[in-house]
């Protein structure tokens, strides 16, 4: 039975992709472009840094692959956190487990294919970045061509299987909680565990110490210096891999090979309890989400007067308050947009937090300028995400429904427009937030002078500019009416193709502003005359990128809203 | 005033609508019949300004929907034929939300939403979100708020769909109020015995060209060539 549903999801796949109509063809080649593209200055990077880093910082194997595990850990919890907002959409709201429901397939089967359809359909890009990554990695180490293939199928593939089961047995338990506690405390103690966990993972392996503790034993510094690590630290998953790394790269696969076991048997030993939870509670927890949503949606709860309720007056046009009210409640009343903008907020508060007390005591202009490189592109990168995952799919999610707006004395770019301010006070906001907080230790650097902070608030307009403009234009472009999950949406072939748009973006910039930054700190510590007139050119194409992907997106996406509906 | 001149869909190579001309003067109850894929919705989102014609007019009220698309937009009431809401929105915040967007005043929109409801006997659940809506429950609130602002034309496309025999009735009834004031009504339905009913004149559409245009009684000499049923006038039209 399996494999016969699997047989026709496949075949329905295949002619989806290779569906042979001119437009789409187009679309292949253009994605294949990019994802070529990208998938190239990923493994560049990839092998530049692990070249940098082994050889100009000389930080040795153990620190690199003890970093390389902090960052499998964010992976791991990014992977997990969105796995559980994604399995909520397409085990208990998907329309296809309700047609499977009424015919003769197990609860198990059924939990199987939607399992793998979400790991599948919202891993792919990982995949190919996670391996591309590992190439460009492995390269450097000089790993024969086999080993890449094996290292992908064999712990990359099974540490993000691992993070799926968890977040989906994670799901479970919430919705059989739920029902008794309500889906919002359940979501918000969740998402506190969460939070708290990731600030206590960091403040144990607090990076800065491990740094001066490896330091002492230096130039020894490709031991396996393991008497560092907290104690708990040996469970996690992310250090199994990073461990099989280290020993892979120190030319010792042997010793690789157990934390590769290891990761393997727990990985299965996970699946194996997915399913026998899923047996037993799988139905039983879909049930809860009928009960979950007719609690949440009475009569009377409808009755009363709200926050912002449409019967309230307003001074605004009745055009403009109508479109506010009805993406307000929309949003708020969509557990996969709070709860994931809530994680989101949590993220960017961490990394505020962590960087707004970071002490950059050395004054040697590679280290301080990398630094400010690496922090500027996560930055923007957070900006890429959200934007991503709130701003693409804004144009779709108004779904079926459009009609109703396409069919009224509406002028759609007042709609365009209003989605665009929306998006751009949430995007902005959070940028300026990550400017401000990311430049405070640098004006502390450079005694107080401010140009790395304006040039903080200026990037973040332009970029948060930038990035509302691609996501909504190409959401738009990409607009699919039919999805209702707005995850989906935000990893859908069109959103992979403007994400990876917005980092060829990114990229643009940090080459743009690492020459006048090289330059900054250089007359800085070395009490040089700085040039201000080095910023200029930098600044202007820097100016005139930013207009241009604004310009081109902002056509892109009004032209969409012209197409038939 | 309805008036199509002219009007064609392609889309690619398939012709939807082929040059279909049509006046439906204030105050007419039009039906618009035809097979499955026969160009029926096709014409009406047209009308709705959902599509755009491929070549052709399309005058609402006076105002051509190509030139003057929100002056012709304000005078018209449009029902699709798959209710569609937004989930997350109750019966009533959609109605209110339509009735923003034809830019009343927040008084007028209370006293219609409130007259609406009593109308179309909502008022148990119009307070729930639409999310847990039935298909009838859905068409029913979809109707109320498109006559929210009082329109002169309505284009409905395939009303009854889903709806008990009490909410049928009211519907037809309102409908057919509706054309009496001297609104516009253009419906398009696969109930023959509906059409019969309401309708003061018919369009039969097949392969997108008009097969058939006339008033009832046109249709009742119509039928004598056959058996006397307007099904069989139907079938031997859309062969």
């Amino acid at each position: 039975m399996l494999l016969h549903i699997l047989k026709y999801k496949f075949l329905s796949f295949l002619k989806t992709t290779f569906d042979p109509r001119m437009v789409t063809a187009i679309r292949g080649i253009g994605s294949l472009l990019v994802f070529g593209g990208f998938g190239l200055v990923a493994y560049v990077g990839s092998y530049e840094m692990t070249r940098f880093i082994m050889e100009q910082t000389r930080i040795g194997l153990f620190l690199y692959h003890r970093f390389i595990s902090m960052m499998l850990f964010v992976f791991f919890m990014a992977v997990n956190m969105g796995n559980i907002i994604v399995s909520y959409a397409t085990l208990y709201k998907s329309a296809e487990v309700n047609f499977l429901f009424t015919k003769p397939v197990t609860f198990t089967q059924i939990f199987i294919l939607k399992f793998l359809d979400n790991f599948l359909y919202s891993s792919s890009t990982l995949f190919l970045v996670a391996f591309m990554v590992l190439f460009g990695y492995g390269s450097y180490f000089g790993y024969p061509w086999y080993t890449f293939l094996g290292v992908l199928v064999g712990v990359l593939v099974p540490f993000m299987f691992l993070s799926a089961c968890l977040a989906v047995l994670v799901l479970m338990s919430v919705m059989k909680v739920a029902s008794r506690w309500g889906f919002r405390k359940v979501m918000v103690v969740i998402g506190s565990s969460y939070a708290a966990f990731v600030f206590l993972f960091f403040r144990f392996t607090n990076p800065i110490k491990l740094v001066n503790k490896v330091s002492m034993y230096y130039p020894n510094v490709d031991q396996y210096l393991v008497q560092f690590d907290p104690g708990f630290l040996k469970f996690l998953p992310n250090n199994w891999v990073a461990d099989f790394l280290f020993f892979f790269a120190k030319g010792e696969p042997a010793m690789a090979m157990p934390f590769a076991a290891t990761l393997l048997l727990v990985t299965a030993g996970m699946f194996g309890l997915c399913l026998f939870v899923a047996h037993r509670f799988y139905y039983r927890s879909w049930l809860v989400t009928f009960e979950v949503q007719a609690s949440s949606n009475s009569v009377e709860a409808g009755r009363r007067i709200k926050r912002f309720d449409f019967r309230k007056e307003s001074i605004l046009p009745p055009q403009i308050e109508s479109l506010l009210k009805k993406e307000y409640f929309t949003f708020f009343r969509e557990p996969s947009q709070w709860i994931h903008l809530l994680l989101m907020a949590v993220l960017v508060v961490i990394f505020v937090l962590s960087v707004r007390n970071l002490n950059l005591g050395v004054r040697v202009t590679n280290i301080q300028a990398m630094t400010y490189l690496v922090l500027y592109a996560f930055g923007v990168f957070l900006s890429c995400s959200l934007a991503l995952r709130f701003v693409f799919p804004s144009l779709s999610l108004e779904g079926t429904a459009f009609w109703s707006q396409r069919s009224s004395p509406l002028n759609l770019n007042k709609v365009y427009f209003l989605k665009f301010l929306i998006a751009l006070a949430l995007v902005m906001g959070l940028a300026l937030l990550i400017a401000v907080a990311s430049n405070i230790p640098f004006v502390a650097l450079t005694e107080r002078r401010p140009l790395l902070m304006y040039f903080g608030l200026f990037s973040a307009v332009w970029v948060s500019l930038s990035l509302v403009a691609l996501n909504l234009g190409f959401g738009g472009y990409f607009s699919n009416f039919q999805e209702k999950n707005p995850i989906r949406i935000a990893s859908s072939q069109g959103a992979t193709l403007t994400f990876l748009l917005s980092l060829v973006y990114l990229i643009t910039l940090v080459v743009i502003i690492s020459v006048p930054l090289f330059r900054y700190f250089e007359s800085l510590f070395l009490f040089l005359p700085f040039d201000f007139k080095i910023i200029v050119v930098p600044g202007t194409i820097f100016g005139m990128i930013s207009a241009a992907v604004t310009g081109i997106s902002v056509f892109i996406g009004m032209r969409s809203l012209q197409r038939d509906f | 005033m309805i008036e199509l001149r002219h009007v064609t869909k392609k889309f690619g190579s398939f012709t939807a609508v082929d040059d279909l001309s049509l006046v439906i003067p204030d105050g007419e109850f039009f039906g618009f019949l035809g097979p499955n894929g026969a160009g029926k919705t096709t014409t009406i989102k047209m009308m709705a300004g959902l599509f755009s014609p491929t070549s052709g007019e399309i005058i609402l009220s006076g105002f051509n929907t190509a030139t003057q698309p929100i002056e012709a937009k304000m005078t018209v009431a449009y029902i699709p034929d798959q209710p569609f809401l937004y989930d997350k929105l109750t019966g009533r915040e959609f109605m209110y939300f339509v009735g923003g967007l034809f830019k009343m005043r927040k008084k007028e929109i209370r006293e219609k939403v409130e007259e609406l409801i009593e109308h179309f006997e909502i008022g148990d659940w119009v307070d729930k979100r639409t999310e847990d809506y039935s298909q009838g429950m859905r068409q029913r609130t979809t109707i109320a708020a498109a006559l929210i602002h009082e329109p002169k034309v309505m284009i409905i496309d395939e009303p009854m769909v889903g709806l008990d025999p009490k909410s049928a009735k009211i519907v037809r009834e309102t409908l057919k109020q509706k054309s009496r004031e001297g609104i516009v009504v253009f419906m398009s339905t696969h109930s023959l015995p509906v059409a019969e009913e309401l309708c003061d004149r018919i369009g039969i559409i097949n392969h997108g060209r008009l097969a058939f245009v006339g008033t009832r009684s046109d249709l009742a000499a119509y039928k004598q060539k056959f058996d006397g049923k307007f099904e069989s006038v139907f079938l031997e039209l859309t062969k």
